[in-house]
């Protein structure tokens, strides 16, 4: 069934000069549904993949309801999925915002026509709000890797290490013959100011689990600062954005980005003591073994930035309140059926101060405080929040020490009498910090 | 009386057909809309969802950022009463949702789509299958709306403007003093017709 489909697709792809194609987005999305359906059918043989029209039919007629799955298939692989789905909206000529419905209509129809699972509220706004987030930001990092000039063994390795992130566009780009094709390069290739944090190390966590002492685990924590907010105009969303990840104890505990949809000078361009107002983008995951929380979220607030001296050093500071879409997060009594964690939209605030050279922070303090009402799971609401501080040592050239500390706090409140739970755990790394930065004078 | 409120209308409605060419809703703009709607209550563990027609009110208030794009606050309520009449053991469900929108006109007509995203609330009254007394609670959570519509140009300062849209809120628990009703869900579907300033 997908072959057909694959061979329409192939010959329409070449038909074209660069110019948005909807109907082509629409039904890659499709496409990608049908593949993935199809693959847990015939391949895992799960029987929630058998869905036929009667199921669809009664998933049309009942609607909306919450699901059970682990809150890393909703809270990441759900988001990647819509990933997918945005960016076949973004690898066929589609800008940010008209590859918004591609991502609803793609999570929308995989839910209610995918599973023989009624389809999962939770599910669409994840895939959706989490897959345009993260999508977004995997298409410009994937558009930066590639490069369209450069030949040979450099040009492969930059289109498959391109891939993970954006396979839609590189599957695109494969049946346009653009893996080898030269030309010139789209302009999220170059983001301007960049820096770019890689590290590894080691991370010290009390309180993980009850009882437990001081747990130390190997740490790898990449950071990307994709533009900058104070050298770039706005031109277009996520022009500027940033992205943390960190992987430790065998998987993914941190996963954040914030990408602005809009900006505007508070002040002159040219005043020592800049101020700008954002509006944000949010996607938040965390988790580990004391705590799972993430969700996405909007935000709004000012940046800042005094100039100190001549060499490029400069305080930031930032300030946001956010409104959470949906949130998750798991505490003692939560969660329905086999999901250990709560559902809910909430309202929340973060503040940074930090001192930088040439956009590269060496020293930073945080803090961000977020309230969750639950709609699925107990009837409970929850806070939590975390202060840190982070220093960078510089080394030799481009390496350095980094130490990080955090602490974090959170309590939860039951409605049915349940007695309230607070928590508290810190965690602190130690990590040799590689930084390559794209930051002019 | 009849005939010359259609009449009305209609001449309404010519006359924006020949105004389309002029700007739509820009600077601040307005409209109020009342209108007809089904809602589509749904719960965790529950067999099956209930179903009510009701009456729907909306308010939008907003600005303009590009020529094609706005941004606006929405107000949407609904309630079933009116037009239901309520048995033991049936419901009855209020609903509000107050939502940041954004509003796409993808052409040169008046056609545009609608999204956005806020808070909702609801109040609901659950009638006792044993006797005439009624459980009453509410909610609030979150709300999603999305939807599409047509603006016909009246004047330059005014147009009439026809909606479909879908509200999907989540309003969690709804707790009665005979029963529990987990992690609702109530999805509305409305159409109206509204006046636009703009």
């Amino acid at each position: 069934m997908a072959a057909p489909v694959l061979a329409v697709l192939a010959m329409l792809q070449f038909d074209s000069v660069p110019r948005p194609r909807p109907v082509m987005a629409l039904a890659q999305t499709l496409l990608v549904n049908v593949f993935v359906n199809r693959v847990d059918a015939w391949v895992f043989n799960q029987d929630w993949a058998h869905a036929g029209p009667s199921d669809w039919g009664r998933n049309l007629r009942l609607g909306w309801e919450w699901d059970e799955d682990a809150f890393g298939t909703n809270m990441f692989a759900h988001p990647y999925h819509g990933g997918l789905y945005f960016n076949a909206g973004r690898a066929n000529g589609l800008n940010y915002f008209e590859s918004v419905p591609i991502a609803f209509f793609g999570s929308w129809t995989w839910e209610n026509f995918g599973e023989t699972y009624r389809p999962s509220l939770n599910d669409w706004v994840m895939t959706s709000f989490g897959g345009i987030a993260l999508g977004e930001m995997f298409h410009r990092v994937a558009a930066t890797i590639r490069d369209n000039r450069a030949t040979g063994f450099d040009r492969t390795i930059r289109e498959i290490g391109a891939l993970p992130l954006d396979p839609m566009a590189g599957f695109n780009r494969l049946l346009r013959g653009q893996w080898k094709g030269l030309g010139p390069n789209p302009p999220e290739h170059d983001p301007g100011p960049y820096v770019l944090r890689v590290g590894g190390g080691l991370r010290f966590a009390e309180g993980w689990t009850t009882d437990s002492g001081t747990a130390t685990m190997g740490a790898v924590i990449v950071d990307l600062l994709y533009g900058d907010p104070f050298t770039q105009e706005y031109r277009a969303p996520f022009d500027v954005f940033g992205l943390r990840l960190i992987v430790s104890g065998g998987g993914i505990n941190v996963l954040r980005g914030s990408g602005r949809l809009y900006q505007t000078n508070l002040n002159s361009s040219s005043a020592r003591f800049r101020h700008v107002l954002a509006v944000n983008q949010r996607y938040d995951y965390v988790k580990n073994p004391a705590q799972s929380v993430g969700g996405q979220s909007v935000e709004i607030g000012v940046n800042s930035r005094l100039r100190l001296g001549s060499k490029g050093y400069g305080l930031r500071t930032s300030l946001f309140g956010d409104f959470v879409i949906l949130g998750a997060i798991d505490a003692p009594f939560t969660g329905l059926g086999e999901r250990l964690y709560d559902f809910g939209p909430g309202v929340g605030a973060r503040g940074e101060i930090a001192l930088d050279r040439h956009g590269a922070r060496f020293l930073r303090t945080f803090g961000q405080t977020e309230f969750i009402h639950s709609v699925s799971g107990a009837s409970a609401n929850h806070k939590v929040g975390f202060v840190g501080v982070e220093l960078n040592v510089p080394i030799m050239k481009g390496f350095a020490i980094a130490g990080h500390s955090t602490l974090f706090r959170r309590r939860s409140t039951y409605t049915d009498g349940t007695p309230d739970d607070k928590r508290n755990y810190t965690e602190a790394r130690l990590l040799l910090i590689w930084t390559q930065a794209g930051f002019g004078p | 009386m009849r005939a010359i409120a259609w009449a009305g209308i209609l001449t309404l409605v010519a006359h924006g057909l020949s105004a389309q060419d002029r700007p739509k809703r820009s600077g601040l703009w307005g409209e109020i809309a009342p209108g007809v709607g089904h809602v589509r209550l749904a719960c965790s563990g529950c067999p099956d969802v209930e179903t009510n027609n009701g009456v729907t009110s909306q308010f939008r208030i907003g600005g303009t950022i590009t020529r094609r794009v706005l941004i606006g606050f929405e107000t949407f309520s609904l309630t079933d009463n009116p037009l239901t009449v309520k048995n033991p053991g049936e419901s009855s469900a209020e609903t509000g949702t107050l939502a940041i929108i954004m509003m796409w006109y993808p052409g040169k007509t008046g056609l545009f789509f609608k999204g956005g995203v806020g808070a909702a609330f609801g109040d609901f009254i659950f009638f006792q299958s044993d006797s005439t007394q009624a459980d009453t609670s509410e909610g609030g959570g979150m709300g999603l709306t999305f939807g599409m519509g047509w603006d016909w140009p009246i004047s330059r300062k005014f147009a009439i403007t026809a909606n479909l849209a879908t509200y999907v809120t989540a309003l969690g628990d709804v707790v009665l003093p005979t029963r529990r009703v987990d992690d609702l869900i109530a999805t509305m579907y409305q159409v109206s017709v509204g006046f636009t300033f703009r």
